[in-house]
């Protein structure tokens, strides 16, 4: 393992390797935090008017237990069964997903904004026998259920397990003011009397703990679904030994930062999403520290009862996270007190937004990268360590990363080519699709499609998705360089840049553009990059627009932007790409 | 305190003893204002009023307006309007008419500041700033616009227990919630929704009970009286939202600044008038405008809201909160 040339810089205390893992699954390793953090708070849900509530390690542990009873002994699932999950950040979440984890069964997160189709082809291709679902998105139910084998239906308020008074409140201003509760029509047990009668079960001796005989690390726990680029969603097949090594893995990245018992973490980005699933959800609670649930973070101005409330530590989240905070007035005039470190992942963090972070928050921001394939964690910036912003950072401990050419032979350092890794994070496969997962895992290395380069400590740079590169006469322009330029000037919010086709140049770079009022015009942006980009990158078209769509991270998504652009010739127009956004984050 | 001691006594047949509320009623608007008042204190940290001090352009466009611009544009609409009456009816009217506009912001604004979605921490530091202000202010504006239509023995009385009560109403409350919510965020979540149910029935209550209790004033009074009270808050409002928005505050602030200069204190200005011409037999004439005022300021303050409410919070959405 020559090769594996960042160990040399791991900081102390990092180890190169995570070893044997020391829990015979998932709830092994929840039971013993559990059992350690009692009576500490592991959750508090916070509603943007600062309604709250909270569950302590103790009450997760037996709630989600009761789950579990209710899932083997009332529904009468059996090990392996999935059940899907669909709800925003709330208190419920943890109680049901470490329930379905207890019973044995598979955890299929879905998105709760997901439309009526895209809920039946998860629901169908998962062959989920039973849905908990936040009540808000019921309404769906009718027109997916019948296409799918789901037999149990669970729903959840978004005010469970929150005082009495508080919560009737929340009820009454969902029914009766927002209408976002619609009376239920399809058959359906609420959690709460879920829960009840899960618990008289379990009163009478039910043994929770045999449910999961003969689930170990290599049994699978989670369907975690992804887009991918390739369209169609599919499953990526997490075991109870993915999530539990990845988890290992990133607090070794994390070095003392995370003190244990000790920490609150912001958990802004959905739970259903791998990253805030494996290090939030998992991670944090390992750790004892207490998760402030949010919701919804959009409006940004969701958040500042939070951060007014709450001495938060931690704060993992996005770029378009980051950077929108700081936007807000707020937040840069009083800056989290107690903050620690913050977590970026899921898309590149800009250079320009770590600095501006550091600058205002006095604290480090360290930047990771992952796929939802390996559960998610690669790399990551060392937080005791050496921390070189634009990286993605080392590969965590057990993990080999290699940026190969096209026939799979590593590259030099400093020479751009295909991610790919291996190590004990990495997914069994994609859920029924054996072509799609051959193609993606060769000989236990996950083909990643991002294009990157090693430098010669091992740090990894992301150039760009292989997908998304834009052909310009035939030079590679990478989007991410583009966008970042773009960024720089103090107006911009943030930027898209796509390929539109061209007759004499094949493509063509146009940016997308969210600005602040007054927004720079189009000239400045152009002579800005004109300035740092050789001229085949620079976008030869800008277009404003109101917002990009998004992932329900924040996550740009270029696929969206291009296909806006191909509803409508290149010289004919601009398109709204917010009209073909389908996702706007919970 | 008397939001409601618009004791309308009043009008062409002054009779300074009519009250137009009673007492159970007084008694209930001063809770109604206590609770609201906590419910909008529930929503703050000191944090609010810190940041409106650290960037104090908010502070100092609200002074410039409440105290150069609302005196200055009572005393336009009087030469413009008032003074076409006869002399005799003028002269009271006109004094009445730059006392209302020489007054500072009332407890009112904050309420509606509230429902436009504007910065709650700026409007309360304005109404307390230019409260603790009028002591000084309001009689020097009367001089510069008014010495011509005061008598000349005028000894002019500003209730300092009027002022005192109004920061108590305004102070303690707000203070008391931001401790409450200090310690449980989920009794202040709760008492600042009541709050702003509180606020929205007290709106209503004064519509609907102050307009037709008064059905004689308004039918026997003149268009140009009518004029006056109404353009006084209207024009009030807008010009200092457009000022304020001029120098690029952020429509936040602007909304905030334009109720805050708009809606005065028309309580104050009535007492001020029956503490300082105890005996006048112009009374009632020296009461119209402040009492008209007070009527439609309600009802301005309303629209201009629910206009605030429709035209900037869809322009915010692209802006971010940083101006």
């Amino acid at each position: 393992m020559s090769e594996l040339v960042w160990l040399e810089h791991y900081p102390p205390g990092t180890e190169p390797e995570i070893g044997e893992v020391p829990y015979r699954n998932l709830p092994d390793l929840l039971r013993q935090a559990a059992a350690r953090y009692t009576d500490t708070i592991a959750f508090t849900h916070c509603m943007p008017n600062g309604m709250n509530g909270s569950l302590r390690y103790g009450d997760v542990e037996r709630l989600s237990d009761d789950f579990a009873v209710y899932l083997r002994e009332v529904v009468g699932l059996e090990q392996g069964d999935r059940v899907a999950v669909q709800m925003p950040n709330c208190l419920s979440y943890p109680v049901v997903a470490f329930g379905i984890l207890k019973a044995g069964c598979v955890l299929v997160n879905t998105n709760p904004l997901y439309t009526a189709s895209e809920m039946t082809h998860q629901f169908k291709d998962s062959g989920a026998r039973a849905l908990v679902i936040i009540d808000m998105f019921a309404d769906r139910l009718p027109e997916v259920l019948p296409q799918t084998q789901i037999e149990t239906v669970v729903t959840v308020r978004i005010s469970e397990f929150l005082p009495a008074v508080v919560a009737g409140i929340i009820r009454a201003t969902q029914r009766y003011w927002s209408r976002m509760v619609q009376p239920i029509t399809v058959e359906h047990t609420s959690l709460l009397a879920a829960l009840e009668s899960g618990r008289a079960r379990r009163k009478g001796g039910s043994d929770v703990e045999g449910y999961l005989q003969g689930i170990d690390l290599d049994s699978l726990a989670v369907l975690q679904y992804t887009g991918g680029t390739t369209g169609v969603s599919k499953g990526a097949m997490l075991s109870h030994g993915n999530l539990v090594s990845n988890t290992l893995q990133t607090l070794q990245m994390c070095g003392s930062a995370i003190r244990p018992g000790e920490e609150t973490v912001l958990t802004a980005l959905p739970l259903y999403h791998v990253f805030a699933f494996t290090v939030n959800l998992i991670g944090f609670y390992y750790m004892g520290a207490r998760n402030i649930l949010i919701p919804s973070p959009r409006p940004p101005s969701n958040l500042k009862r939070a951060f007014e409330n709450y001495q938060i530590t931690w704060i993992t989240g996005v770029n378009t996270l980051f950077n929108a905070l700081l936007h807000e007035r707020w937040f840069l005039e009083y800056p989290p007190k107690y903050l620690r470190a913050s977590a970026a992942g899921g898309m590149a963090l800009h250079h320009s937004v770590a600095e501006h972070w550091r600058e205002v928050t006095g604290t480090p921001i360290v930047e990771g990268y992952g796929l939802t394939e390996s559960s998610p964690a690669l790399t990551f910036n060392p937080l005791g360590g050496t921390v070189k912003d634009g990286t993605i950072g080392m590969p965590v401990p057990s993990t080999e990363v290699r940026c190969v050419d096209e026939d799979g032979n590593p590259m030099p350092p400093g020479e751009p080519g295909e991610l790919i890794a291996r190590g004990p994070q990495i997914m069994q496969g994609y859920w029924q699709q054996p072509e799609e997962t051959q193609e993606t895992l060769k000989d236990g290395w996950l083909h990643t499609g991002d294009i990157a380069e090693m430098d010669e400590m091992g740090y990894f740079t992301i150039v760009d998705r292989k997908k998304d590169m834009i052909l310009v006469s035939g030079f590679n322009v990478y989007p991410n360089e583009v966008e970042e330029r773009i960024a720089e000037l103090p107006s911009v919010i943030e930027a898209g840049v796509v390929g539109v086709p061209n007759s004499k140049t094949g493509e063509t770079v146009r940016a997308y553009v969210v600005a602040e009022d007054p927004p720079p015009s189009e000239a400045e942006i152009i002579a800005h990059c004109r300035e740092h980009l050789t001229a085949y990158k620079v976008p030869r078209s800008v277009t404003f627009v109101d917002e990009l769509p998004k992932s329900p991270i924040g996550k740009i998504l270029r696929k969206e932007l291009r296909g806006a652009v191909a509803t409508v010739p290149a010289d004919v127009g601009d398109p709204e790409p917010g009209a073909a956004s389908g996702s706007v984050g919970v | 305190m008397s939001i409601m001691s618009l004791s309308l006594a009043v009008m062409q047949a002054p009779d300074p003893d009519h009250e137009v509320v009673t007492q159970f009623e007084q008694v209930m608007l001063v809770g109604l204002v206590f609770v609201i008042m906590f419910g909008l204190g529930a929503g703050l940290t000191p944090r609010d009023f810190m940041s409106a001090l650290r960037r104090p352009w908010g502070l100092i466009i609200g002074w410039v307006t409440q105290f150069a611009i609302m005196p200055f544009l009572a005393f336009l609409l009087v030469l413009g309007l008032i003074l076409q009456l006869p002399a005799e009816f003028a002269a009271p009217l006109a004094l009445g008419a730059l006392l209302m506009g020489s007054v500072p912001a009332g407890t009112t604004s904050n309420i509606f500041t509230f429902f436009s979605k504007g910065n709650l921490g700026l409007s309360l530091m304005m109404t307390t700033n230019s409260t603790l202000w009028a002591l000084v202010m309001t009689p020097l504006a009367l001089v510069l616009y008014g010495t011509r239509f005061m008598p000349g023995d005028l000894d002019l009385q500003i209730p300092i227990d009027n002022i005192i009560v109004t920061l108590v109403i305004l102070l303690v409350p707000v203070a008391a919630a931001m401790v409450v919510r200090r310690y449980s965020p989920n009794i202040g979540a709760v008492m600042e929704l009541m709050g702003g149910a509180f606020g929205l029935f007290f709106i209503v209550f004064l519509i609907a009970t102050w307009v037709p209790r008064n059905w004689i004033l308004l039918v026997g009074t003149a268009w140009q009286v009518y004029a006056v009270a109404v353009c006084l808050g209207l024009f009030g409002i807008t010009i200092s939202y457009w000022i304020a928005r001029a120098i690029r505050l952020h429509p936040m602030n602007a909304r905030t600044i334009g109720l805050e200069t708009g809606i005065q204190n028309g309580p104050l200005a009535i007492a001020i008038i029956l503490l300082s011409f105890p005996d006048s037999p112009q009374l009632g004439l020296l009461l119209l405008v402040p009492a008209l005022y007070s009527l439609f300021i309600v009802i301005v303050a309303t629209v201009v809201t629910i206009y605030f409410r429709r035209a900037n919070l869809a322009e915010e959405q692209n802006i971010p909160n940083l101006l």
